[in-house]
């Protein structure tokens, strides 16, 4: 077995120096990305660092950084840049990770980018149940504006930036980012129809852009060591590093740095393998919402493009792996019943459709399945496909297609009366 | 007027400056909602009528809005609570490691359901969704601190220093003895954390929904008619809707008279 190389650029030094205390971290080239913004270079340049390094959003879509930037319209109204830290999306954890053992690391990238967008108030929402996190990072931000980083004419460079730290309150939802900007509101955590996007009409109805903390936190290391040295990494399309949280049926489950375009393969092996005598059924590759690949598929590169050929996505980069002792049933039971169970309730198809199909599967995990439920889960799950304002409702069909044509007989054997 | 009730009015001036600084923090007022209503949850250990009409008030909102707002959030509490509140973590990592033995040992030795509080008002207990701790699967939070390796051992001796009063999370705030459940429910199949309507208590989703032949998966068909044609031409509608909006609201101000009203 080859030895895997590990990478490490946000996770440098998580688990070897205490990142939370600003000191350290400024020993460690910490804040002189952002001080260095201040002095010498102009938003547009900021900007430009985002667009030209390839960097693609961390949270889930994917979508370039630079070109969510560049939708802001050109107008003079406050504008906002929100950090959404309220990671929830099943099998993911890099985020609570960066904000509870690199929050400087968190608070520069926010910065950074609040320079980049000209805007002068940023957020972060953190997800409720981040108590820790949300201690970790207020510490840190108080830190920072007493040495002078956050606060009124930063290091008298003339730039204003402010601050906020906001708890959310427990709804999976708000990591949709009309979801979360309603929530920033004071309002019930339920997306929003879109156009218009939050670049055009985000928090208050002003230009804001909503990015997720990996992403952010990356604009640092890509303003030190340059936009080439970034884009160098990874694949075509998909370029630089990405932290993917693996966890399931493996020995060391944890977060793993790569460069996009590492076989997953490769990620198992970082991740200790499978336990010894196990067999490998299959791997869900980008959180609850993507669909399973195979043992066959194990070459694939993980990035973008080529699990999206895949017919599944890379999404928020969570990998959960799943070994011979799986029940799939409760699985996909499991996840079903988290969709149904976090649904906000505005659209009924992802509402009834989500509720029925946990009903269904939850008959199959008492093996009173009925003839014809197999098809009916089929036909349901892709009935509520891509007709509700938000990607929750069309997060249920993928894998539980993907696990109801590979795993037909584990189904097939809980029908009432097999 | 029960005792916490008789203390709200002290509660209120005192947290008003902090209530004043969240509030300040934002451009707009509505903003500190959640923030305003977890600090009085801090002190009252739930969320309150009197906290959600103050709330109300200093945010110049009517108390249903508020109450609205509040009930979609599952860590606010509507109904008093244990001082500790214990969450496992029922998500798919947990459950591939363990989380249903885990579930299963608190449920026996707390003689309680996820959901319900101990008679004893010591401890409530909820089977949560995925809290982000998969490395460490499976897992779970007291009062929102994180706690792993929940072996039976460690189960035992978590419940006996709670009960001790030992417990390294502190206890939250209990003004109010707690009822077996602070789930807000109208009936049994919602006090399950369900949103749908049309299937409650109905076996099949095949004759979910109830009405004439309205049945669940008929409807959901239909749904998916309408809504592609809807997904292919969301701009496209929306830009026709706006023009349509602003030449009705046309003919309408053609109609109205000089005092601003609509004639007749």
């Amino acid at each position: 077995m080859t030895v895997v190389p590990v990478t490490k650029v946000l996770t440098q030094g998580i688990g070897e120096a205490d990142l939370r205390s600003i000191d350290v971290y400024r020993k460690r080239g910490g804040y002189e990305q952002w001080t260095r913004a201040l002095a010498s270079l102009t938003s547009e340049q900021v900007m430009e660092y985002a667009d030209k390094s390839g960097l693609r959003g961390r949270g889930g879509a994917g979508f370039p950084t630079g070109r969510k930037w560049s939708f802001l319209p050109k107008v003079e109204k406050p504008r906002y840049l929100v950090c959404n830290c309220d990671e929830a999306e099943p099998g993911t954890f890099k985020d609570r990770m960066l904000i509870e053992n690199a929050p400087h690391l968190v608070l520069e990238g926010m910065l950074l980018g609040a320079y980049g967008i000209g805007s002068h108030h940023a957020f972060i929402y953190i997800r409720g149940e981040f108590k820790e996190g949300h201690r970790v990072f207020s510490r840190a931000l108080e830190e920072a504006r007493a040495a002078g980083l956050v606060g009124k004419n930063v290091r008298k460079s003339g730039y204003d930036i402010e601050v906020t730290v906001h708890r959310g309150a427990g709804a999976y939802i708000c990591g949709e980012e009309t979801g979360l900007l309603n929530s920033l509101e004071g309002k019930r955590g339920e997306p929003r129809l879109k156009p218009p996007f939050p670049a055009v009409e985000g928090l208050y109805g002003m230009p804001t852009v909503v990015n997720n903390v990996e992403t952010l936190a990356y604009l640092v290391p890509i303003l030190a060591r340059g936009l080439e040295w970034f884009a160098a990494a990874g694949t075509e399309r998909s370029k630089g590093y990405k932290i993917v949280s693996v966890s399931g049926h493996v020995q060391r489950p944890g977060n793993y740095e790569v460069p996009l375009g590492t076989p997953v393969r490769e990620l198992l092996e970082l991740a200790g393998g499978l336990r010894p005598e196990r067999t490998l059924k299959a791997i869900q590759p980008g959180g609850g919402s993507s669909a399973c690949i195979f043992e066959e598929q194990l070459d694939l590169p993980y990035d973008y493009e080529s699990l999206a050929k895949a017919g599944t996505m890379l999404g928020s980069g969570a990998m959960v792996v799943f070994d011979d002792t799986t029940d799939f049933v409760r699985a996909a039971y499991n996840l079903v019943r988290f969709y149904a169970h976090e649904s906000c309730g505005q659209c009924t198809p992802c509402r009834e459709g989500g509720h029925w199909l946990e009903l269904v599967l939850e008959r199959f995990t008492q093996g009173r399945g009925l003839r014809g439920d197999l098809e009916m889960l089929h036909r349901v799950s892709a009935a509520i496909t891509g007709i509700n304002l938000c990607p929750l409702g069309d997060s249920i069909e993928p894998f539980l297609k993907s696990v109801l044509v590979r795993f037909p007989e584990a189904f097939e054997a809980r029908l009432a009366g097999e | 007027m029960n005792e916490r009730e008789a203390e709200f009015p002290a509660l209120l001036a005192r947290l008003r400056p902090q209530c004043e600084a969240l509030i300040a923090q934002y451009e707009h007022h509505r903003s500190a909602l959640l923030p305003i209503v977890q600090l009085f949850q801090e002190h009252e250990g739930f969320v309150s009528p009197q906290a959600v009409r103050a709330t109300a008030q200093m945010l110049d909102l009517t108390p249903a809005v508020v109450e609205s707002t509040v009930s979609f959030y599952t860590l606010f509490y509507r109904k008093p609570v244990g001082k500790y509140v214990v969450q496992i973590c029922r998500g798919l990592a947990c459950s591939l490691n363990g989380a249903e033995d885990v579930m299963r040992i608190f449920r026996s030795k707390l003689g309680i359901a996820s959901l319900q509080t101990t008679p004893d008002g010591l401890v409530s207990y909820e089977e949560v969704e995925c809290l982000a701790a998969c490395d460490r699967a499976s897992c779970g939070q007291v009062n929102l601190e994180f706690v792993y390796g929940l072996d039976e051992g460690a189960i035992d001796e978590m419940l006996a220093a709670m009960r001790a009063g030992t417990y390294a999370v502190a206890p939250m705030a209990q003004t109010e003895i707690p009822g077996r459940s602070w789930s807000v429910a109208q009936n049994a199949d919602v006090a399950r954390g369900r949103k749908s309507s049309g299937a409650v208590g109905t076996r099949s989703p095949d004759n979910a929904g109830g009405v004439g032949d309205a049945s669940g998966v008929i409807m959901l068909d239909r749904i998916a008619e309408l809504g592609l044609a809807f997904h292919g031409a969301t701009h496209e509608r929306s830009v026709r809707e706006a023009k349509e909006i602003v030449e009705l609201a046309g003919d309408h101000l053609g109609t109205l008279g000089n005092d601003g009203r609509a004639g007749h």
